[in-house]
């Protein structure tokens, strides 16, 4: 433990799936002591992370990240909210985006807890890195400095390069749709589509997100940083992330019940896809690789799915 | 008929004589202090400002040459008197910095912000607020009624039909003896300032500190009262940064000692009559820092915001705002020095032509807020969304300690002005004049399918509505918003939330026609048409928001959808 670290404060993790349990193995291995809240309290047998079903115990802690599937934020959040006040910072790790107009997840938080030094954690970062420490970059979003500066203490280290910007929603909206494109992929590499038009198809995806971010307040730049393209880089990269292994159970024939199940863990692309396509419609944004996401998952052949792209009108 | 002769006389400070101090009551408004205390407060201004910048020689040279080639830019192009006399000082500044010791170059960053300091300050005199009290009323009765002027001495029976408050008053009035209370309201017109101090006398709240664009002095009546009221002078000529710099201190100072003050976060008047959605926070964010500085010494002095709305059925500057805002140009012509505002004879117009409506004018207070966006109890304590108390002081805490942070505070003003704007759709209250010309304009709208904007603005006088149907429309759309204000989205003048709808067409062609140059709308045999569409935008802007959701005819579904799309979404 650094000598800068002798009197660090206790970190906070909500959630004990692979990814909360990940950025608390990485804040233990940082020198810092972990409350991790989990619904099937079970230890981790690392000394440093007491794992409690309490949230006040995790109030106890400044920083305090959340690992929990957007479908839940709300409810969490107000449950939590109820242990916090104004000097907590929040950072949440989710791919998602809430109901029909997309709601950021930081929006949620603000709006059910007290919390207002809020930030997102995205970028080429899967669970399994963080819980074994292999070289990775992460980067957060967030309206607040003194945010960025808590995670970088709390679990940045040699292994972890952070850095840090102050677009919070693009980062959000970027994580999110690099959640989509990588079922997208898992799909398409399935089906047998070729490197070029999967290229052409990651590229447009990518020009796409960027016009939903743009609509949503986010900035482009955004888009070309970690929490965008090098995030889908390391899908491509074959990182094996949970998106990318359902989009291709469902090309290889798997129900979408069945591609979860198989999966084991919750997938925000399967929802978001059906969604960002109607807000594209609602707002007149084309988003045609988005509808054709949403009709494959809805069952649609790849091949017409694509088909279908490729022969639309010139843009 | 303008003021402009009188023009130098009201840029300077006219004050009264006074032979001994006044003595501040303690049941007096925290302002009544502002006299005793104004040396004191330049002062830390002063000292706060030249700390900040004299800490090394880089960049002290930094603020000077900024400042002097902004001043002489600004001068250069001014010529006037005050070009004539201080050019030659920061040209002689500009070729001496290089040669200045670095006591000199401290010693001129002091003057320099001194200066400012001194300029921005303004003046409380408590007998003109005790004859602007009286006074005031009467004399705008006087330009409105000239017949009703002998009651009017008797009573204030006009001004109060005409200005309507709204809002939870007494929370307010609890408030301003439990903290400071910031008012940040949405700004349409120069006639806000007037109105809104009017608004607090009117319902006994105490009356506040603002900055007022240096433009407005150039009237010599608002001018002598804007100088003995609190007013501080905001000269927007001035771009160079550490003039900003004292405008933010001076009102942080301010609210740290527990001043009353206004903001417009508009920052200027709307020029689309769009409800502000971009605001600047400069100023507010003072008040965030303000919160914080005391809670770092000590100082347990919370700052509650409270969101506005103006509401006018009738703006007085509307058709030159409009036209402002349509131009490309007018995105650089940012202070109108020749509009409306400044002519006589159109002020006597419009206070004639709004006489005898009931709430011509709405003040809206909205909840009040603490500097995070929380609700605010009774008490004056801050509450999460769950309804549990908090310590506002914990969102300025690191580690248990409260901190001093501009970057913090920068970013809590941002989100403090999300919360704003969402309050100032909620409490907006839709006038007969907004309704009326919604409903022209989107029948325009769907007439004109595949035009852009610009172009349907050429479309003058081609547009009818027969007058049964267009009074069937308005009705609808009443009952559509009067059904939203039980929601909560916004809210309808009370004036004519029972009204025939009829009556709701009558009382717009009525306030339009024959104040603004232009005719709004004109109606002849049975149909109403919209002759001048560019004034039905301005009016019609108000409801942009509400759009798609007041939409009762699914004919008018796709021209609602267009006119949401109106000054881009948020």
């Amino acid at each position: 433990m650094s000598d800068a670290r002798q009197d660090a404060l206790p970190i906070g993790v909500v959630g004990g799936g692979a990814f909360g349990r990940g950025i608390a193995k990485a804040a233990a291995r940082t020198g810092h002591d972990v409350y991790l809240w989990s619904r099937g309290a079970r230890e981790l047998g690392d000394p440093r992370i007491r794992v409690t079903s309490r949230f006040a115990d995790v109030g106890e802690a400044e920083l305090i990240f959340l690992a929990v599937p957007s479908n839940a934020i709300a409810t969490i959040g107000r449950e939590l909210g109820g242990h916090l006040d104004g000097s907590h910072l929040l950072v949440h790790v989710s791919r998602g985006l809430v109901g029909p107009e997309l709601t950021p997840i930081s929006r949620l938080l603000r709006d059910s807890t007290p919390s207002r030094r809020v930030g997102a954690l995205a970028g080429p970062l899967v669970a399994e890195a963080l819980i074994e420490g292999t070289p990775s970059g992460v980067i957060v979003g967030t309206n607040f400095p003194e945010v960025g500066e808590a995670v970088r203490e709390a679990i940045a280290g040699p292994q972890l390069r952070l850095y840090v910007t102050p677009d919070i929603v693009g980062v959000e909206v970027a994580s999110a749709m690099v959640g989509l494109l990588a079922l997208a992929a898992g799909h398409a590499q399935a089906s047998g589509v070729g490197p070029a038009a999967l290229a052409t198809f990651l590229t447009r995806g990518i020009a796409e997100a960027t016009r939903v971010a743009a609509s949503l307040g986010a900035e482009p730049d955004t888009f070309v940083g970690l929490a965008g393209v090098g995030d889908l880089l390391a899908v491509m990269a074959g990182d094996e992330r949970p998106e990318e292994r359902l989009g291709r159970a469902l090309a290889e024939g798997a129900t979408l019940e069945r591609a979860v199940e198989i999966v084991g863990a919750n997938i925000e692309g399967v929802s978001l896809a059906r969604r960002v396509a109607d807000f594209g419609a609602r707002e007149r944004i084309a988003v045609p690789i988005c509808n054709a996401i949403a009709d494959v998952i809805d069952g649609m052949p790849a091949q017409e799915a694509l088909r279908a792209l490729m022969t639309r009108g010139s843009t | 008929m303008r003021f402009r002769p009188l023009r130098a006389l009201s840029e300077r400070p006219l004050r009264l004589p006074r032979l001994r101090p006044y003595v501040p009551q303690p049941s007096d408004p925290p302002i009544f202090w502002f006299d005793s205390e104004r040396k004191d407060i330049v002062r830390e201004v002063v000292q706060r400002v030249t700390q900040r910048h004299t800490a090394d020689r880089r960049r002290m040279e930094l603020v000077l040459n900024e400042t002097a080639l902004a001043e002489i830019r600004r001068l250069e192009s001014q010529r006037d008197a005050e070009s004539r006399e201080r050019l030659p000082q920061w040209r002689g500044l500009a070729r001496r910095i290089a040669r200045l010791s670095d006591v000199e170059k401290r010693d001129a960053v002091r003057d320099i912000v001194t200066r400012y300091a001194e300029d921005v300050a303004g003046n409380f005199d408590p007998r003109v607020y005790g004859f602007s009290k009286q006074a005031v009323p009467k004399l705008l009765a006087g330009v409105m009624a000239p017949s009703r002027l002998p009651e009017e001495l008797i009573g204030e029976t006009l001004i109060g039909e005409l200005l309507r408050v709204e809002g939870d008053i007494e929370h307010l009035r609890r408030l301003q003896d439990r903290g400071t209370l910031v008012y940040v309201p949405t700004h349409s017109s120069n006639l806000d300032s007037v109105v809104i101090g009017r608004a607090f006398e009117q319902v006994g709240l105490s009356p506040v500190v603002y900055g007022a664009g240096k433009n407005l002095f150039t009237n010599p009546f608002l001018s002598f009262f804007m100088h003995n009221l609190g007013a501080y002078r905001v000269d927007r000529r001035v771009t160079a940064s550490v003039y900003k710099e004292v405008l933010k201190t001076f009102s942080q100072v301010m609210i740290e000692r527990g001043y009353h003050s206004l903001f417009f976060p508009g920052g200027t008047r709307s020029r689309s009559n769009l409800i502000e959605s971009h605001l600047k926070l400069g100023l507010a964010g003072s008040a965030v820092s303000a919160f914080a500085n005391n809670r770092v010494h000590g100082v347990d002095r919370n700052v509650y915001f409270v969101p506005a709305t103006i509401n006018y059925e009738l703006v007085l500057e509307g058709e030159t705002l409009v036209e402002d805002w349509l131009k490309e140009e007018g995105k650089a012509r940012y202070i109108i020095e020749d509009d409306e505002f400044s002519k006589l004879d159109r002020w006597i117009a419009f206070f004639r032509k709004i006489v005898g409506l009931q709430a011509a004018c709405i003040i809206r207070f909205g909840r009040p807020i603490d500097c995070f966006g929380n609700e605010v109890d009774d008490e004056g304590h801050s509450t999460t969304p769950s309804g549990r108390s908090i310590d506002p002081g914990t969102y300025v805490e690191r580690r248990g300690k409260p901190v001093n942070d501009f970057a913090r505070d920068a970013a809590y003003t941002r989100e403090l002005s999300d919360v704003i704007v969402d309050r100032y759709r909620e409490e907006t209250v839709l006038m007969a004049t907004s309704l009326v010309a919604h409903v022209l304009f989107r029948r325009l709208v769907r007439e004109t399918p595949g035009l852009d904007l610009f172009a349907r603005l050429r479309v003058r006088g081609e547009i009818a509505m027969p007058r049964e149907e267009l009074i069937a429309e308005v009705g609808a759309l009443r009952d559509r918003l009067v059904h939203l204000q039980t929601q909560r989205v916004v809210r309808v003048n009370d004036a004519i939330a029972t009204l025939d709808p009829r009556v709701i067409v009558e009382r717009a062609l009525a306030v339009w026609n024959g104040y603004h140059t232009r005719v709004a709308a004109k109606e002849l045999e049975a149909t109403v048409t919209a002759e001048d569409p560019t004034l039905l935008l301005y009016y019609q802007n108000r409801l942009v928001p509400f759009a798609t959701r007041v939409v009762t005819n699914a004919a008018d579904e796709a021209a609602a959808a267009e006119i949401a799309r109106i000054g881009g979404r948020r």
